[in-house]
């Protein structure tokens, strides 16, 4: 009886995800077989493969110089994350960790920063760059990211998950606190800084805005920024875009698929 | 949901005793070495915008043309129509749509967090793939779905669930159901995996002794997972607010707002009052710290209630 | 694009390695001009045309024409000016003509005013008049948007239309002609993108109207032409021969597929259409059609047209003026050529007496487009596009649906003034 109750709940789990699934990727795979047809095809709507892959593809490699594009793609995506995940990390396990009644204050004060839309700071944000003469540069691009108040509020929640006596134990054995939060927080919390990876990388691998107000040359843009580049003007390839669109979706997704394994191994499985 | 946080601490268990003196001091240091980087970073490029668009948000005028107006900006909201309908529609987004997506998150991260899944890893990667697909391709594929002769239709029809096409996107109800739609689809997978993360720190052995005592799958779930991703339900429910709150990539890319204002939104209409309209950078500022009260007003809120439960 | 300036800046390097005596020459009169606007294969292009010209007088100077979707250049050229910083500015821009005056009145000194370097009257004098700011104008007038109906010939023709049935027709006219063509062929005439105002635009200048008068007075409520708009774009809808699209992809897919027969837009319109090759010779165009019952109305409008601003801080101040004057102020031969390739209208005046502007186009079955547009572009009216043409449009386009639903037209207009005035005080 309650044998065959898990086996409908089980059923119906696999076909909520399949629906879910389906979905989720029909656009993907819409997308898939626009770099296949020709911009007038994909205007009109066709559904069915063509034979416009080739061509796409070699106008895409030819729109931009791509691979210093991709360049410019990793090293802010790559930099700002690594960085990122250091600060933010650091100050989520400082603001969980150590309280203080002043340090709440700060805390909140962040979260209400949180909520300003970015518009309303892009102009002396800007202004800022200028000053110090960074306007088209790396840095200008990945400083304003690195304290992402997002991902410190974060970790600061996913700390509370972390076990005192793990950090107690620590303690005891003599390691100073920056030693602990190196040695002890960053690897039993691995499925946290794999769940922060995808976030800040696509974040950052996304960042459209600040990147357009920003940089000036052509030498300096994103795959992000040709992408939308390239839906420029009256007439856009969707070809073309729908190759794009490929090529600035698939780091992310590598990026997921390999570090959603993660997810998997249990954190107090890994120190027990 | 600032006041979640400060009262989940024990701050007098760690202070208690003369003793302990010397622990507290090192606590206060450390406590501010760990955020310090954060804080310099923040310091520098957060404060000195905020004081500017602060500052920005008592001026009017056109452009770079601006003097200060004292409230005029504030006056100006209040005899805004159209800020009024945005401000209806915004918070419309938020009370329909955060709760539906993150139900599913929750659901979907607990049904992929079962290691006996088959094909686990593709339904995860394909849950998150929305949230990755380029922008562009999202609004063209998205339009297409949702046109009269789209597929969208041409399903409801073959099913028999209408009897006429219907005009999703001039129609100002089904534009709202298609921008909600829109939304959940592309952000689920997104807070699904803080809760997939999340769940690896729960002890697998408090699910198998629930097992053994015969506690049903969703009891496990209501009385066990739900209670131990707490925080980071919590850290969900408040990035989504202020990400609804701040919707913009939907609505400027499938609806521009439309049609009748009714997908307009604050920060369309922020948008639009800073680079579409006759720049006035200062009431564009006063509209967006509508945002922070309103933050800051739901945070007052959930401190009240969090009070009351605790009497 | 910038395979363009790559293979420059190669050659450059070249020279440079060829002789330190050459690279020294070289370095001292080399500039590159930096441009900024928004279509690859449309102004883009002209506007790498127009330097390949003026670099055989002055073989040293590169230019770098950087793309933008447009609202995107919009958005960061306008961040940029509001910041007070001029690092990292182009030397030339392209701006909208609607949005000209807001960009000269938002931003003043951000431009530099040219009339000591071109002759204004050599040009289109609508196109002046939008950059004309307190006596001094600032553009070097491009793109026109001279209105045109765009037809699928051999569609309209199954149901018995032909050119001459096109021609000098009002609104009413075209309802009728729509009407039948369903009755006949089933098919229908027109997409129409209830989340835009561009019908509204045109019917509004065609008649010499806009949403504000010539002293920026919002001229809405009481305004005949405005309201003849307004009654014929709900009678337009009532009519059932116009199917709603949304956006550009789906409005451009709608004709160009075949699913509608036509649409009226402006002269640039022409190279999306003549990107579908198998669609040659089965296109023609006419004028737009004209209000019914209004004083002063006309067949010629015009919707969209661009122009481009020489920034005041721009590095290279002295020859981006000389290159837009010699070139775009002066160069027939140029505009012939961007006319056949880019399908580019410019609004130099003399241009139109060259040879691209006088052959007729296979592509629209033989009809001389070009000539034709060039006669309507002379007609249109002018107005003040004024600096709330975004505002007035938005008001417009939150009542599309009371439009569409046959609301009473008068409670319409009397809505779209309110918001107006409350969103321009």
């Amino acid at each position: 009886m309650s044998k065959s109750l898990a086996l409908i709940g089980r059923a119906l789990t696999y076909l909520a995800l399949s629906l879910a699934a389906f979905v989720s990727i029909f656009p993907f795979f819409w997308m898939v077989l626009g770099t296949t047809n020709t911009s007038a095809d994909i205007i009109r709507g066709k559904t069915t493969p063509g034979g416009a892959l080739v061509d796409n593809i070699i106008k895409f490699l030819n729109s931009f110089d791509i691979a210093r594009v991709l360049f410019n793609s990793f090293l802010i995506a790559g930099l700002g994350t690594v960085l990122t995940l250091l600060v933010a990390s650091l100050a989520g396990y400082g603001f969980e960790v150590f309280r203080s009644r002043f340090r709440e204050k700060i805390f909140g004060g962040m979260l209400l920063m949180l909520s300003i839309p970015f518009a309303a700071l892009m102009i002396p944000l800007f202004m800022m760059m200028a000053s110090f003469r960074i306007i088209n540069t790396y840095q200008a691009v990945i400083l304003p990211g690195i304290a992402s108040i997002f991902v410190i509020f974060y970790f600061r929640q996913a700390t509370k998950a972390f076990p005192s006596e793990l950090r107690d134990a620590a303690r005891i054995d003599g390691l100073k606190e920056w030693q602990i939060f190196f040695y002890v927080y960053m690897p039993v919390m691995r499925s946290t800084y794999a769940a922060a990876t995808i976030i800040v990388f696509m974040a950052n691998w996304n960042s459209y805005l600040w990147p357009l107000i920003v940089l000036q040359t052509n030498e300096m843009k994103t795959l992000t920024l040709v992408v939308a580049t390239l839906t420029a003007g009256y007439t856009p390839d969707f070809g073309v875009i729908m190759v794009g669109a490929i090529a600035a979706t698939l780091p992310t997704l590598i990026i997921f698929f390999l570090l959603q394994r993660r997810f998997v191994e249990g954190m107090l499985g890994a120190v027990k | 949901m600032v006041a979640e946080v400060e009262t989940s601490g024990s701050m007098q268990d760690r202070r208690r005793g003369g003793a302990a003196s010397n622990l507290a001091r090192s606590e206060q240091i450390n406590g501010w070495l760990f955020i310090m980087p954060a804080l310099v970073l923040l310091g520098i490029f957060m404060v000195y915008p905020i004081l500017w668009s602060l500052w920005m948000s008592f001026q009017v005028g056109r452009g770079m043309n601006f003097s200060f107006g004292g409230f005029a900006n504030i006056i100006r909201l209040t005899q805004d129509p159209v800020f009024i309908r945005a401000l209806s529609n915004t918070l419309l987004f938020l009370a329909v749509q955060v709760p539906i997506m993150l139900m599913l998150a929750l659901l979907f991260a607990s049904a992929l967090n079962d290691s006996k899944l088959w094909g686990r890893g593709f339904f995860r990667t394909a849950i998150f793939l929305p949230c990755v697909t380029s922008l562009v391709a999202y609004s063209v594929i998205f339009k297409s779905i949702f046109a009269l002769d789209g597929i969208a239709n041409q399903a409801l029809l073959a099913l028999q669930l209408i009897e006429n096409p219907i005009n999703w996107l001039s129609d100002p109800f089904w534009a709202r159901v298609v921008v909600i739609s829109a939304i959940t689809w592309r952000w689920t997978g997104y807070n699904m995996i803080f809760y997939l993360a999340a769940m690896q720190n729960i002890d697998r052995s408090i699910y198998e002794a629930a097992k053994i005592d015969g506690v049903p799958t969703w009891a496990r779930f209501w009385f066990i997972t739900v209670p131990m991703l707490k925080p980071v339900i919590l850290f969900t429910a408040v990035t989504s607010t202020i990400g609804t709150l701040q919707l913009f990539d939907e609505v400027n890319l499938l609806t521009n707002g439309g049609p009748s204002d009714a997908t307009l939104t604050l920060s369309l209409y922020i948008y639009n009052l800073s680079f579409r309209f006759m720049p006035s950078f200062g009431y564009a500022a006063t509209v967006s710290y509508v945002i922070v009260i309103l933050v800051g007003v739901l945070s007052l809120i959930q401190f009240l209630i969090a009070r009351d439960r605790r009497r | 694009m910038t395979s363009f300036t790559s293979r420059w800046r190669r050659s450059l390097a070249a020279a440079a390695l060829a002789g330190t005596s050459l690279f020294s020459v070289a370095a001292a009169s080399a500039a590159e001009l930096v441009v900024w606007c928004w279509d690859p294969n449309f102004n883009g292009a002209t506007m790498q045309e127009a330097f390949s010209r003026y670099q055989a007088e002055h073989p040293d100077d590169t230019i770098n024409v950087v793309i933008f979707d447009k609202a995107a250049m919009e958005q960061k050229l306008q961040a940029q000016l509001a910041s007070g910083s001029t690092d990292g500015l182009p030397d030339i821009v392209l701006i909208e003509d609607y949005r000209a005056q807001k960009y000269l009145q938002s931003f003043p000194g951000a431009f530099e005013p040219l009339n000591s370097h071109i002759d204004y009257s050599t040009f289109a004098p609508y196109k002046v008049e939008l950059a004309t700011l307190n006596g001094q104008t600032y553009s070097l007038p491009f793109d026109s948007g001279v209105t045109g109906y765009f037809y699928r010939t051999d569609l309209l023709a199954e149901a018995g239309f032909g050119p001459e049935d096109l021609e000098n027709i009002t609104w009413d006219q075209l309802i009728e002609i729509g009407k039948t063509v369903k009755e006949e062929t089933g098919q229908i005439l027109l997409p129409i993108d209830p989340t835009g105002s561009d019908w509204i635009r045109i019917m509004l200048q065609s008649a010499g109207s806009w949403y504000f008068d010539a002293d920026g007075n919002v001229t809405i409520a009481g305004n005949p032409v405005f309201k003849a708009a307004l009654e014929t774009y709900q009678r337009l809808i009532a009519s059932g021969i116009t199917t709603p699209v949304s956006g550009w992809t789906e409005y451009t897919g709608s004709f160009t597929s075949g699913k509608t027969l036509s649409t009226f837009s402006g002269v640039w319109m022409t190279a999306t259409i003549k990107a579908n090759p198998d669609q040659a010779g089965q296109w023609g165009v006419a004028p737009s059609p004209r209000l019914d019952g209004v004083e002063g109305a006309g067949n010629a409008s015009n919707l969209g047209g661009s122009s481009w601003y020489v920034l005041s801080s721009a590095p290279q101040k002295e020859m981006a003026i000389d290159f837009l004057a010699t070139i775009w102020g002066s160069d027939v031969d140029f505009y012939q050529k961007i006319l056949v390739n880019q399908g580019a209208l410019g609004s130099l005046l003399a241009a139109r007496e060259g040879e691209a502007y006088q052959a007729s186009d296979e592509f629209f079955s033989g009809q001389p487009v070009w000539q034709n547009f060039s006669d309507w572009l002379a007609e249109i009216p002018a107005v003040n596009y004024g600096i709330f043409t975004e505002e007035a449009d938005a008001a417009v386009v939150a009542q599309v649906p009371a439009i569409t639903s046959g609301g009473n037209i008068d409670d319409i207009i009397a809505a779209i003034d309110a918001q107006v005035r409350q969103q321009t005080q």
